[in-house]
């Protein structure tokens, strides 16, 4: 399986401990989470039931001092999905997935313990102060993002940042009412062949019908539900899959839709045009990184969807080795999909990047068989994280680019056929575009009001006024101006909300500048064309 | 060393989601069968060198994303074959009715001479059988120059002989010197390839690892 390909595991001695480590810190995590209203029972999700088990006190040190068999043993008497399929004589590293089932193995990255345990309590700092820390740190935010989550508090901190958990507790009982419904059978057939593809090698959906199978289901199945004009797109299984490694259904439901609404509008919509468009834009980026990777490409004329496909659809999952991935999603959850064309680029020009590495690939297809079968060095999570975090690619680059393509796509194929919302950059842009801190659902992005009125809502709860207020200094700050949509213009275009990137979009329809914030519920989102600069500097909004 | 490929051949393996694609193509190129095989998502190419008719064809496979909604970025990649594998699953009728669908796909955006190859996959599922031989092969009939197999990839059984034989099929119908054309237009022939010797020996497949 390519998701994990030269993927790194325990070592042979250590490799138990390890594992008893990380049970620990799951162990953390999932008591960590139940304190914050987990729905599901514990005992039952694979790896982690043993975790539930423990507690906060299990820490790395002690667990690890305990006989070795213990860890082993515990994971399986306590109903893994992998006893059912008889799997338990299989070790398992510490992501869950069967040793030996993902190929060649490289050296583990451990971070000290040390400096792992400040990290979880200066996390839980954060995660327990979070509207703080969004609205005055956010750069230390993304900072420790780029460091890398610690693993047990992943699965929140991931809650927090997608907004999944405001979705959350916007719409409680949402995902059990979903859940209870039976579904379109037309999708229900096409989810039900697809669970015992993601990630078989994994523990938890290592077994056919079983809890993570099962989940895997519930979760796609709710979405269908969702957004019964979407429905399901095969890529959106290893997102969810990943997101269930982490967290219980309910709380990877409201990430998932988070993902397909926030960080990568469009990209599971019929017809796909989001990620043809996302294709044309990383290869003009590439241009700027690596204009010999680019010149070859172009000469070979190889498509990029040919190679980008599956890197962004699913967000990289299925590329890199896992604790790669597990990287690259803690800086994408917080800096958006920036982070997505970023890996790409840097894998882009690592393979093909220099005369030398090009006389490998002379042929088109030498030159994907370079791009299917990385280079693991340049996968290797420190080194591929280094990169990235140093690539001068911005998100105002990314959108000015995606205007460029849009109107080149305009002019060669029409008009879009599928409407997305705007693409939001990260976790400060969702945060300042999150209509229920505004209050209210409004049918249209192109209707505003004054910020304070109380408006009619449906799902989200009201809003106070002290939030009201705020707002109306969103999008000022930096000179952004909110645009709006040319009339059956199906764009959307966001210009970035991070502070990391100057601003200064060119406005390109010059009579909407009006500052008012749009507001607009996703859900009504989802039909609407509309162009949103989303900026902020102060957020002080409890909602949490 | 191995002697360079006289030429190179494009073949598409299209179908409904699930029916068995990417693991026709890993049996035949690799010959491997992963029982959870992962959903393809967008496209995927994998090389194998036969020899055939005396003649070394690199085969260029191109295995495709089953979901419809793929068919947007999967499209682009008919036109330049020279086979079309349309693969369902006999254990699902679903697959099988969905089969206009793509023969609709096919007329829009296939080269009209390629070669077509119909095949209901998962023969070893003999027991859930849902779509009889003779509904396949009478799907087949309608449509010209169709041929019509079944096959498993989990037996290995037929997987090679569906390859062998379209592949057989393209150069029958090819003259040698479209097949010269071929080659110095073929998107992958960069590297100098040697010239297609004037004769071709009698049929005799015979499969060579690459």
């Amino acid at each position: 399986m390519g998701a994990t390909r030269g993927r790194s595991v325990g070592g042979v001695g250590g490799g138990r401990e390890a594992e008893a480590a990380e049970v620990a810190e799951v162990a953390a995590g999932a008591e960590v989470a139940g304190e914050a209203g987990m729905a599901k029972s514990s005992g039952e999700n694979g790896p982690r039931a043993p975790a539930a088990a423990g507690s906060l006190s299990g820490t790395r040190e002690n667990l690890a001092q305990g006989p070795d068999a213990a860890t082993a043993d515990e994971l399986s008497s306590l109903g893994s999905d992998s006893e059912a399929n008889g799997f338990v004589e299989h070790r398992i590293d510490k992501f869950g997935f069967i040793v030996g089932s993902q190929g060649a193995e490289d050296s583990l990255e451990e971070v000290p313990l040390e400096v792992l345990r400040q990290r979880e309590s200066k996390w839980l700092d954060m995660l327990n102060n979070w509207d703080k820390w969004m609205a005055k740190k956010h750069k230390k935010i993304r900072l420790r993002c780029q460091k890398g989550i610690p693993p047990s508090l992943r699965g929140r901190a991931w809650q927090y940042l997608s907004g999944g958990k405001v979705k959350l507790q916007q719409n409680p009982g949402k995902f059990d009412e979903l859940d209870m419904s039976p579904g379109d059978p037309k999708w229900l057939d096409v989810i039900e062949r697809d669970l015992h593809r993601q990630f078989p090698f994994h523990e938890m959906f290592v077994s056919r019908g079983g809890h993570g199978q099962q989940d895997l289901f519930r979760v796609l199945k709710a979405y269908t539900l969702y957004r019964p004009e979407e429905g399901y797109c095969q890529a959106q299984a290893p997102i969810a899959a990943v997101l269930l490694m982490h967290m219980p259904a309910e709380q990877a439901f409201w990430c998932l839709v988070q993902i397909c609404e926030k960080y990568l509008p469009g990209y599971y919509s019929e017809k796909l045009e989001a990620i043809q468009l996302d294709g044309e834009i990383l290869f003009s980026l590439l241009q700027k990184v690596s204009p010999v990777a680019h010149k070859h490409l172009s000469r070979q004329k190889i498509d990029p969807l040919l190679y980008m496909t599956e890197w962004f659809m699913c967000a990289f999952a299925r590329t890199l080795p896992w604790s790669s991935v597990l990287r690259v999603w803690d800086m994408f959850f917080c800096e958006g999909v920036k982070i997505i064309f970023r890996v790409g680029l840097v894998l882009l020009k690592h393979a093909l990047g220099s005369p030398e590495k090009l006389k490998a690939c002379q042929g088109q297809y030498e030159t994907i068989e370079q791009l299917r079968s990385l280079n693991p060095k340049i996968m290797q999570e420190a080194f591929l994280v280094q990169e990235v975090v140093e690539l001068p690619i911005t998100e105002r680059q990314i959108e000015r680019e995606h205007l460029i393509q849009l109107r080149r796509w305009q002019e060669t194929r029409g008009e879009l056929q599928c409407r997305s919302p705007p693409r939001l950059h990260g976790a400060k842009a969702i945060l300042d575009a999150e209509p229920s801190l505004r209050g209210a659902l409004q049918p249209s992005p192109s209707i505003r009001l004054p910020p304070d009125v109380p408006l009619p809502s449906s799902k989200a709860k009201p809003k106070p006024p002290k939030q009201a207020q705020k707002e109306q200094k969103r999008t000022k700050a930096s000179g952004h101006l909110d645009k709006l949509p040319a009339p059956g213009q199906a764009t959307a275009v966001t210009a970035g909300g991070d502070a990391c990137a100057p601003q200064d979009v060119t406005l390109k329809n010059p009579a909407s500048q009006d500052p008012a914030p749009q507001d607009s519920a996703p859900q009504d989102l989802a039909h609407h064309c509309s162009q949103e600069s989303l900026t902020s500097q102060d957020s002080e909004d409890t909602y949490l | 060393p191995p002697r360079p490929a006289d030429f190179k051949l494009q073949v598409i393996i299209i179908g409904s989601r699930g029916v068995g694609k990417t693991s026709l193509m890993e049996r035949f190129t690799d010959d491997t069968f992963c029982e959870a095989c992962k959903s393809t998502v967008g496209v995927d190419f994998k090389i194998k060198t036969v020899e055939l008719r005396g003649k070394k064809i690199r085969l260029q496979i191109w295995d495709t994303a089953g979901q419809e909604r793929f068919n947007s970025i999967t499209s682009a990649y008919y036109r330049s074959a020279k086979g079309i594998i349309l693969v369902y699953d006999i254990t699902k009728k679903e697959t099988f009715d969905d089969l206009p669908k793509w023969m609709k796909m096919i007329d829009k955006y296939a080269s009209e001479d390629a070669e077509l190859l119909l095949v209901g996959n998962k023969l070893d599922c003999e027991m859930d059988r849902e779509v009889s031989r003779q509904q396949g092969e009478k799907f087949a009939q309608q449509i010209t120059g169709m041929r019509f197999c079944e096959a498993s990839a989990k037996d290995n059984f037929n997987v090679d002989e569906i390859f062998l034989k379209l592949v057989d099929d393209i150069l029958k119908k090819m003259p040698l010197d479209v097949l010269r054309n071929e080659l110095s237009n073929s998107i992958l022939s960069l590297q100098p390839e040697p010239e297609v010797p004037p004769e071709l020996p009698p049929p005799r497949p015979h499969v060579r690892c690459c």
